[in-house]
């Protein structure tokens, strides 16, 4: 189906049915894209994402896992933090990016912990909701086996919540990214979502899709990977959501 | 003068499996028959294929081979209605609205509905929860909503798939006895399947046993233990013999079918 | 109100925390342990806010985007419920159309701004469609999988009691999807609102993100605070607005499901 809709675009715009200049062939996409990964600018600009990514979910994963783990276990920490997290959570975390230029300058921090920041929240909501909604029971037979204090949480707690922190670390991986195109769309000097928004000003339109596909496969390829990384690793699990 | 013919027969049927590479036979050539007002059991051991031969009987599986014919006195009654083992209840709607289920597709009227909702939650005891929802229930209750959204349904035979095997044993004698009587009060002919022996015998009229799968019809019998029948017949020397002489078949069919499951022993494989 | 006593007790925590943080906010950015210019005092960011309110500019940026939203999400729920239901029912158009959705569905929603934008006539009508379309796919695949995550037992069972055709789709398939499609039309519209927000920073002039940016580029800092404060009440109205209409309507679920 997805060869169809491409041979059909291909034909649409040859034929000039739709506007090439608008909608370039596939191929000529194709040939872009080969093209601008042979010179290397392409790639630099996705190794740029891919930093800023790898930096910006390492930056929120770390600290969202802990705390939603100790919110989890420790209720006046929760009751203490919970307002705050529920407060943020439904905002737009691009709507921080304007607060972050001003503190940190236009730069690499500012854009990275948007990106951290929109991962943050839903890794603290999931990690938390894990932990909260893991079978009570498993926690009685901890301790009728003798696990208690550190042992019941490492040995019990935290391979109970397991999979609810993957899905987050999951969809938070998601979240940064799509928070860091849209960072790079609008503020920044470099990076994919950069070289979309600069193509589209220059209307050099294969160039711009060029970037646009691979933005897309590497989120493809992210969500994809984690949640076959998740069956394997977590492999206990029936259900996957 | 000729017998009237049989509410319910099953002749010849056969169920078979397919799925990949394997085909399953299930049933084998089932023949039997259930007479107008008839309390049928059916038993055997787990694999026997009892559930599925209730779901050919509710017309939810069709058999591979054979026949199988209901007999419709009441225009406007369904031919069957099924208790299910696992309820199969409708989560969205509430006690109530999954009694009247059957009546509403039937397009029956709302003061009839609620009429018969209500005499229905009666009979087995959950008027309180008429509107709550399923998720609120224990499983227990949530089987006996099954039972009376079957009842609800009027059908000309009542299939029963293990309706009380999730209750604790107390909830459960009471229920035996709420089946008796009420059975006694609508005359209507079951069809049930139970692992239960004891039950089999304490509801029953006549018992079919099934062999291992594949399941064939091991044996009838009958039950002689008259009627009305309480609770009292469990004492009776009648009821301990028949209860010997069938666990005595049904025994052998129960350890043959655990030899199936436990394979091949790999300790003695290479002896 | 012995009632509310009550649940402000409960509560202290929860409700005093924020209460002293913004006090020990004000102290800070008084005394000068915060820098003012970052981070103005609540005090100053509530006058402004008021400001904002008085002159009317608040409200006109505020509706702008909630015209947005409310076209957005309405074309992303039609489009998304329909599509989605039609792919739950139907094997053939789900395995056609799956992969697409698949490859289309990560792509960051502002990136297709551009594309919009030379499809459809510029302006209002780009925006909008650009703001529905992660909304739809989110929309569209949450439906699929209420459809299909429905027990086959219980739709056995009501089909043995006489429910089929179109009776088995109101009664059954449809109640039955309705928690999954609710969780995705509240996922849809928190992210209508993220994307919104995004490309009114990039290509509109009226709208919360616009203001946003603007008073950014005018470093006009009271400002930008006060519209944070306004798109996070939108936010938390429409998120947990849903939730409790979901709690209404859908009285059988028992677990919220994106927790």
């Amino acid at each position: 189906m997805p060869v169809a809709l491409l041979a059909l675009w291909e034909m649409a715009s040859r034929l000039a049915l739709v506007s090439p200049r608008y909608f370039p062939a596939p191929t000529t996409i194709g040939a872009v894209l080969v093209d601008r990964l042979a010179a290397g600018d392409l790639g630099a600009a996705l190794l740029v994402t891919l930093a800023r990514l790898g930096l910006a979910f390492a930056l929120a994963a770390v600290p969202g896992v802990l705390l939603g783990l100790l919110m989890g276990i420790a209720r006046p920490l929760r009751a203490a933090v919970e307002p705050y997290i529920a407060f943020v959570f439904p905002v737009p975390k691009i709507a921080l990016l304007p607060f972050l230029l001003i503190i940190l300058g236009v730069g690499e921090p500012a854009f990275v912990l948007t990106g951290a920041a929109s991962a943050f929240f839903q890794i603290v909501i999931s990690t938390l909701g894990g932990v909260r909604t893991m079978d009570p029971r498993l926690l009685e037979v901890g301790h009728n086996y003798g696990a208690h204090g550190a042992r019941l949480f490492w040995k019990v707690i935290l391979p109970a919540a397991l999979p609810a922190i993957f899905t987050g670390l999951r969809l938070g991986l998601g979240l940064a990214l799509i928070a860091l195109v849209a960072v790079e769309f609008i503020a920044a000097k470099s990076g994919l979502g950069h070289l979309v928004y600069r193509h589209w000003q220059m209307l050099s339109t294969p160039e711009m899709y060029a970037a646009f596909a691979l933005v897309g496969a590497l989120g493809l390829l992210l969500t994809r990977g984690l949640r076959a990384l998740q069956a394997r690793l977590l492999s206990w699990q029936e259900e996957s959501f | 003068m000729p017998t009237p013919a049989p509410k319910v027969l099953v002749n010849e049927v056969s169920v078979t499996f397919e799925s990949h590479r394997r085909s399953v036979l299930a049933l084998d050539r089932i023949s039997l028959q259930a007479h107008a007002g008839e309390f049928l059991c059916v038993v055997g051991p787990s694999g026997s294929g009892k559930s599925t031969l209730l779901r050919v009987l509710a017309g939810l599986l069709r058999q591979s081979a054979g026949e199988v014919r209901i007999e419709a006195d009441h225009p406007g009654s369904p031919l069957t209605a099924m208790v299910f083992q696992e309820h199969a209840l409708l989560p969205w709607r509430t006690v109530r609205d999954n009694v009247t289920f059957g009546l509403e597709n039937r397009g029956v009227g709302r003061a009839e509905r609620e009429a018969r909702a209500r005499e229905m939650l009666a009979m087995v005891g959950l008027t309180r929860f008429a509107a709550h929802y399923p998720h609120q229930l224990s499983g227990g209750m949530k089987q006996r909503v099954g039972i009376a959204r079957a009842l609800a349904s009027d059908p000309e035979v009542l299939l029963m798939d293990e309706p009380l095997a999730a209750l604790d044993a107390q909830t459960r004698t009471i229920m035996q006895e709420e089946l008796l009587r009420i059975w006694a009060a609508l005359g209507k002919t079951v069809v049930y399947v139970t692992h239960s022996l004891e039950e089999a015998l304490l509801l029953g009229d006549r018992i079919v046993l099934l062999s291992a799968r594949p399941g064939r019809v091991s044996r009838i019998y009958p039950v002689d233990l008259g009627r009305p029948r309480g609770l009292e017949v469990r004492a009776s020397p009648a009821y301990g013999a028949l209860l010997e002489t069938i666990w005595a078949r049904l025994r052998e069919e129960v350890v043959r079918a655990m030899a199936e499951d436990r394979g091949p022993d790999p300790d003695r494989a290479s002896a | 109100m012995r009632r509310f006593g009550r649940w402000l007790a409960e509560h202290s925590i929860a409700v005093g925390s924020p209460l002293v943080l913004l006090g020990a906010w004000e102290w800070a950015s008084a005394t000068g342990l915060l820098r003012e210019a970052f981070f103005p005092r609540p005090s100053t960011i509530a006058v402004h806010l008021r400001q904002l309110g008085a002159d009317g500019t608040l409200w006109g940026h505020l509706g702008a985007t909630l015209v947005r939203i409310g076209w957005a999400f309405a074309l992303a729920a039609v489009l998304g419920v329909g599509i989605g239901l039609a792919m739950g029912l139907w094997r053939g158009l789900r395995e056609g159309l799956d992969p697409v959705f698949a490859v289309i569905y990560p792509i960051p929603s502002i990136l297709f701004l551009p594309l919009v934008g030379f499809l459809v006539p510029p302006g209002e009508i780009a925006v909008v469609v650009t703001t529905a379309v992660t909304s739809f796919f989110l929309i569209a695949f949450t439906t699929t999988h209420g459809v299909r995550q429905i027990d086959r037992l219980v739709v056995e069972a009501a089909t043995h009691y006489g429910a089929r055709g179109w009776r088995l789709f109101t009664a059954v398939l449809l109640p039955g999807s309705l928690p999954s499609i609710f969780t995705g039309l509240r996922l849809g519209l928190g992210f209508a609102l993220i994307v919104v927000v995004a490309v009114e920073i990039v290509s509109t002039s009226r709208g919360l993100g616009a203001l946003l940016w603007l008073s950014w580029q005018i470093l006009k800092v009271e400002d930008m605070y006060a519209t944070f404060f306004v798109i996070a009440l939108v936010g938390a109205v429409l998120y947990y607005g849903l939730a409790a209409l979901q709690a209404r309507l859908l009285p059988w679920v028992q677990d919220v499901a994106d927790r």
